[in-house]
């Protein structure tokens, strides 16, 4: 960044240049301590009170957090959410990133033919709304459409076909993988960057030094994106522990059957909002954000402070 | 040498030919089958629409019954007014942050960073109930308020990087040139910054135009609901009428495709700029 | 035996032809330098050598054997890059090892190459350090050592000198001709800057868009180019070129009045449209002589010992001389130059040089 300039050389007075820099600061920081700050920090807040039966509040300390953590009627859901949305994060970790990184590697090969029209396409699901693509797959994925058993069929697997949505043991692993399908052009994207900004000499001389092309990716260009990798990483994170959109266009609020699609955003949600089954609650709901912001402020921490000083960044 | 180079070549196209299409499938299975009669739909669901079991009933029931059209002006209106307030507001605080020495700049480009990572949604609770205090409940003015405060920590990150690219001799040529802080910023910088406020618009743009979360929360209803809220609400209630769910998925998916193809390269372009790093 | 033996290489991307029948040898042991303009395709020649870019025809031969279908690794080169290419990951012991372990060769014996090269490099104290750590020079030097590990027919080196500061571009230059003398190492060097040529060479190719225009040891070239375009691209400052007509025989026509009578190849017809070349430290300043020029001095740099006069001759070309020491001429003065015909090279309208 460039070295500021002070009020001394533009040879202004004091309140002038208070007044140039409020003009110029005032109406985003207004805007974003208003709207995005003052709520972050007034549910911390309301996190610490508690909801009376006559609709009072009163202040109860870390109460709040010992009832969702212990309390049975609060804190199997919450360990449920909290369970389902790490296999969550660990799906989109185990699947979404290496098959982007893999897209990344196959789209930066020298000469390769219809690279922008691959790119394209493959980012199209991304720049959907997750409601479209929530409804589309549960269309797809529908027994009364019959259209994934009549293509497994077509290849011999009819027998695999289940309503995989609609049975405990699979809903959320297939809620997952179909966020993976929308989003694996995020992770491509990035790491495509980063492999493009490896220059050509660097890959002539591992050719030169009898690398094959896995090789080449492997030991020298593998090694040079890790800090790509570790922002990948560190946006999932943060996504996946923010997500709600994609499980509630496609399973409801409930995020059934039987709250096995649960995860920290639907159980905010409906602790909040309330639905059939209870009340809202704005203390718990506070509360349950409140954890979600430790959570992934726990995430880019750790990215931050042990992450990415570990990562050896190279410069070429 | 060449069999070998040729092989693998046509590997690497089959591979990326298989996840294209695996990408777009579900995407077209939609679109065709949204313009087939019911019969078509369930009995030959892969095949494109024919003379024969080509239907619009779909689309009739989705704009005769629906605001849908309404829709789709409030939230071109909601994301049109977060793009603009976002980059005036963004490139401003950008320009302050990164050209004028202060005492709490360091600590004020911190704290406007903290967004950046942070997702706002996590402040809902206090959220609505400031938005309800403020009498804005289902006003699009509220969607648009939020927005822009989700949206002003990336904007300014990106475009104070590259203001700090733009030479300073530019901004000591027009000192003395004699023009005023204000006529610089908005004469001088403003209009070198079309580039990194493209990027900035397509990353405000689509996060803007796809949610659900604030929509729900904010402008759930009174006609004010944003296309992907209102297709939603429309999905839920006609879940059985197939016809009209894949004409309303359809009337979502085509005008951003439409967009996509002819903004993708842009779009491309900004993501791999290097803006985020 | 690692001869170079290049025959009618062709290469062109689509409708461009990049090289057009590249004819090369090189011979066991010697300095040959590829010199010429970027663009001329000098890179891409050498890169055709080490198998990074495929050609279009002709064929490749190293130490006796085409190579054309083999891949770089396989092909006994050894190559240093530009920016030195080295791997960011890896310290300066395992950039030099890292060829060597994918070629499967034993741990002691790669030992024994790394440290002897490191020897003669003087990188020992640096073995553990990794590429940022290090400076231009040092690199450069880690870039040469990943070559000499490898035991390569023949060196290829791309503009190894490009990125260094001026000061230890001459220094590397005098270690690079050691490092020749020493290893007997058979060298293709591409670069764009005449000077480099001249002092490293053994033999010299000038090439121009995609062609060789001359081929030969560095005074032959700066003594005898083939043409107007080796002739103004090798020597510094630039040979003067002065357009002129055969008025009659042996004698010029420049315009304006100026005329010189000077003995001229035989080839040269009356009527002819021709240039006449002179190197500016083959102007003799203020001497009488049988084939004289006079002028203006419009201006004088003074570089110390010598100096260069711009010279504006009557039919308003400038030509430049060099000034040995400080004679007494200053800016405005009118001055004679003094030519010898020996030096003079007579170009004919195509550019080739014209013989007696």
């Amino acid at each position: 960044m460039a070295k500021e300039t002070d009020a001394s050389l533009m040879g202004m007075s004091r309140a002038n240049y208070m007044r140039l820099l409020a003009f110029f600061l005032a109406p985003a920081v207004i805007v974003y301590s208003v709207f995005s700050i003052y709520p972050l920090l007034a549910t911390i807040f309301n996190s610490l009170y508690l909801r009376q039966t006559d609709g009072s509040y009163i202040f109860n300390g870390v109460g709040n957090f010992g009832t969702l953590l212990t309390d049975t009627t609060w804190s199997v859901s919450f360990w449920n959410a909290m369970k389902n949305n790490f296999i969550f994060f660990l799906i989109h970790m185990c699947v979404q990133n290496p098959i982007g990184i893999a897209l990344a590697a196959l789209l930066s090969l020298p000469q390769l033919k219809f690279r922008a029209a691959y790119r394209t396409l493959i980012f199209m699901p991304t720049m959907l709304s997750v409601v479209i693509i929530g409804f589309t797959w549960q269309l797809i994925l529908s027994p009364l459409w019959g259209i994934s058993k009549m293509l497994l069929q077509s290849v011999g697997l009819g027998a695999l076909f289940a309503p995989w949505l609609g049975q405990e043991s699979t809903a959320l692993i297939t809620v997952s993988l179909i966020s993976v399908w929308q989003f694996v052009g995020i992770p491509m994207i990035l790491i495509y960057t980063a492999l493009l900004a490896i220059p050509d000499e660097l890959v002539d001389a591992a050719t030169v030094d009898g690398l094959n092309q896995f090789q080449t990716f492997f030991f020298v260009k593998l090694p040079l994106i890790i800090p790509a990798i570790g922002l990948v990483s560190v946006l999932t994170f943060v996504n996946n522990f923010n997500a709600f959109d994609l499980i509630y266009a496609m399973k409801g609020a409930l995020a059934g059957p039987n709250y096995s699609s649960d995860i920290m955003g639907t159980l905010f949600y409906r602790t909040f909002f309330g639905n059939q089954l209870q009340l809202g609650d704005a203390s718990m709901g506070s509360t349950i954000a409140t954890m979600m912001f430790l959570i992934i402020l726990v995430g880019v921490m750790v990215y931050l402070f042990v992450i990415q000083r570990r990562i050896q960044r190279y410069s070429f | 040498m060449n069999v070998r180079k040729h092989a693998s070549a046509f590997a690497v196209h089959a591979v990326l030919l298989a996840y294209t299409a695996l990408a777009l499938a579900p995407i077209i299975l939609v679109i065709m089958n949204s313009f087939k009669e019911r019969k078509a739909i369930f009995g030959s669901p892969l095949k494109p629409p024919s003379p024969s079991t080509f239907s619009l009933i779909g689309y009739d029931k989705v704009f005769g019954d629906s605001s849908i059209a309404s829709y789709y002006i409030n939230s071109i209106t909601v994301t049109g007014g977060t793009i603009f307030f976002t980059l005036l507001f963004g490139s401003m605080a950008a320009w302050a942050l990164a050209e004028y020495k202060f005492r709490w700049n360091t600590l004020l480009a911190i704290f406007l960073s903290i967004g950046i990572m942070v997702p706002i949604r996590l402040g809902s609770v206090a959220l609505i109930q400031l938005i309800a205090q403020l009498n804005l409940i289902n006003t699009l003015t509220a969607l648009i308020l939020v927005y822009v405060a989700q949206n002003i920590p990336l904007a300014v990150f990106i475009l104070s990087e590259f203001i700090g690219q733009i030479p300073k001799d530019l901004r000591e040529a027009a000192r003395c040139d004699g023009l005023s802080e204000y006529n610089i910023f908005f004469h001088i910088i403003l209009p070198l910054l079309r580039p990194a406020m493209a990027t900035v618009a397509v990353f405000t743009m689509i996060p803007v135009w796809n949610d659900l979360w604030f929509p729900l929360l904010l402008a759930p209803a009174g006609g004010k609901q944003t296309i992907t809220l209102g297709i939603q609400q429309f999905l839920g209630q006609y879940i059985t009428d197939w016809n009209s769910v894949l004409s309303a998925l359809s009337t979502a998916i085509i005008p951003v495709l439409i967009l996509y193809v002819i903004f993708s390269r842009q779009l491309i372009r900004g993501l791999t700029s290097g803006a985020v790093k | 035996m690692s001869e170079v033996k290049i025959e009618k290489l062709c290469k062109s991307y689509g409708p461009i032809d990049v090289l057009k029948d590249i004819d090369l040898t090189v011979e066991d042991g010697s300095f040959v330098v590829l010199v010429g303009p970027s663009g001329c395709g000098k890179s891409t020649l050498l890169r055709s050598i080490a198998g990074l870019e495929p050609v279009t025809s002709g064929t490749i031969n190293i130490g006796g054997k085409q190579v054309n279908d083999l891949p770089p690794a396989q092909r006994e080169i050894a190559m240093v890059f530009q920016s030195y290419a080295l791997y960011p990951h890896k310290n300066v012991y395992d950039n030099m090892a890292f060829g060597l372990k994918f070629a499967r060769t034993p741990k002691a014996e790669i030992d024994q190459r790394v440290s002897e090269a490191a020897r003669i490099l003087q990188l020992e104290p640096l073995l553990k350090r990794r590429p940022r750590e290090l400076s231009g020079g040092q690199r450069q030097r880690v870039a040469i050592g990943r070559a000499i590990v490898r035991k390569p027919q023949v060196f290829l080196f791309d503009e190894p000198l490009s990125n260094l500061d001026a000061a230890l571009r001459i220094n590397t230059r005098v270690e690079i001709a050691k490092l020749h003398r020493l290893l007997k190492a058979t060298i293709v060097y591409v670069t764009h800057d005449q000077v480099e040529a001249m002092t490293l060479a053994d033999k010299i190719v000038v090439m121009n868009a995609g062609r060789v225009e001359q081929t030969g040891r560095p005074l032959d070239l700066y003594y005898r180019p083939a043409n107007k375009f080796v002739a103004g691209f090798i020597g510094s400052p630039a040979m003067n070129f002065i357009d002129a007509t055969v008025a009659k025989k042996d004698y010029l026509e420049f315009g304006s009045g100026v005329n010189l009578s000077l003995p001229l190849p035989k080839s040269c017809k009356v009527g002819e449209r021709v240039t006449l070349g002179i190197r500016p430290e083959h102007i003799q300043f203020g001497a009488r002589a049988k084939i004289q020029l006079d002028g203006k001095i419009d201006i004088i740099e003074r570089l110390g010992e010598i100096g260069y006069a711009h010279v504006a001759l009557p039919n308003g070309q400038t030509i430049v001389a060099q000034v040995n020491g400080e004679p007494n001429v200053g800016n405005g003065q009118t001055v004679s130059l003094a030519l010898s015909s020996q030096q003079i090279h007579i170009f004919g309208e195509d550019g080739t040089t014209l013989t007696a």
